[in-house]
């Protein structure tokens, strides 16, 4: 077996900025510190044994991996607080999205009579409605993600992929009926997209305050 | 089967929790480890021994598992320049892990015992 106990010089070559990036999305606060340095320190020793392209791709290799298995693990440890952030966020994002629609109605409805005169502001209100559900979706991923504390990633993203899979459903109804709008269809997918920018802020902001706090979680200082 | 005779089932397997064959082989690996086991150093022995590429995402989960369980324990080590200023994470077997260990290695000669492995192959 070999070993890079002896070794104690500081890392020359970095590995992946993205691949770090990607580790440290989907590793709890107990694992925060230890499954970025395990991989540091075997990518380290890989570089200077075998090079740093097969150590890069190693590194590559080991991300997909332990992401995976992260991520089965989050939904293993917790399955019921998952599926409750899960079905709670898919509600949230029903209650959400309907309310532009609603603001829209009650404004037409009152000044329907002066739309000639302000028409500019009517396809204003028209487009903001537009925004108005991506930021709803925002919101929702954002308070999925607060929920679902430590397994921000996963539940952001399953929620996502639960709106990919409904989108997907009524894509190919659409598609029997009539052709496929191309600004419809990348403005479907924004909604799901959202949803895991809403994950990303409150992980990376949570990963902020757990790197500047001084102590952990679950664990003991030796 | 009545549904009585399924709850004495759940209700047995509930109470002697048998290792899966990976929470076995991580259990094995921290016992030959002793106080060196970390990640680094037990995804190596699982490596080295079972000869098969094992993740570090794959150590972890189940280790967390263990932990969970009460079959293992782990303790923060000192920050070192090799790992970025990042802390080792070691872990230690619990007495209840070794009962676990037993008790599945005990199971597993019980299933073999009698059979003629080499040659059922054969």
């Amino acid at each position: 077996m070999r070993s890079q106990e002896s070794s104690t010089q500081p890392p020359g070559m970095p590995p992946p900025r993205v691949a770090v990036w990607l580790i440290g999305l989907f590793t709890s606060d107990q694992e925060a510190e230890a499954v970025p340095g395990d991989l540091l320190e075997e990518f380290s020793y890989l570089a200077s044994r075998s090079g740093v392209v097969f150590a890069r791709r190693w590194y590559w290799r080991q991300t997909a991996k332990t992401i995976t298995h992260l991520a089965g693990a989050a939904f293993r440890s917790a399955p019921w607080t998952m599926a409750a952030v899960i079905v709670g966020g898919f509600l949230l994002h029903g209650f959400l999205s309907g309310l532009p629609d609603k603001f829209l109605s009650a404004v037409t409805d009152r000044y329907l009579m002066f739309w000639s005169a302000h028409f500019q502001a009517y396809t204003w209100v028209l487009n903001g409605v537009g925004i108005a559900h991506l930021m709803a979706s925002l919101l929702v991923g954002c308070m999925v993600a607060w929920a679902a504390k430590g397994r921000e990633m996963v539940a952001t993203m399953a929620l996502a992929l639960v709106f990919c899979g409904m989108f997907a459903a009524a894509l190919v109804w659409v598609a029997t009926r009539r052709p496929i709008d191309v600004a419809w269809l990348l403005w479907a997918c924004s909604g799901p997209f959202a949803i895991v920018m809403g994950g990303l802020i409150v992980r990376t902001r949570r990963s902020r305050n757990r790197d500047s706090s001084p102590t952990r979680l679950g664990t003991t200082r030796a | 089967m009545t549904l009585a005779y399924l709850f004495y089932i759940v209700w047995i397997m509930s109470g002697r929790d048998y290792l899966g064959e990976f929470e076995h082989v991580i259990l094995l690996a921290l016992l030959r480890l002793e106080d060196r086991a970390y990640g680094v150093t037990v995804r190596q022995e699982i490596e080295f021994r079972t000869k098969r590429e094992v993740s570090i995402g794959a150590v972890y989960a189940t280790l967390d598992r263990l932990e969970a369980k009460g079959y293992v324990k782990s303790r923060l080590g000192e920050p070192t320049p090799e790992r970025g200023g990042r802390s080792k994470r070691f872990f230690q077997v619990t007495a209840k892990g070794v009962a676990a260990v037993n008790r599945t290695h005990r199971a597993l000669q019980r299933m073999t015992d009698g059979l003629d492995l080499v040659r059922s192959h054969a």
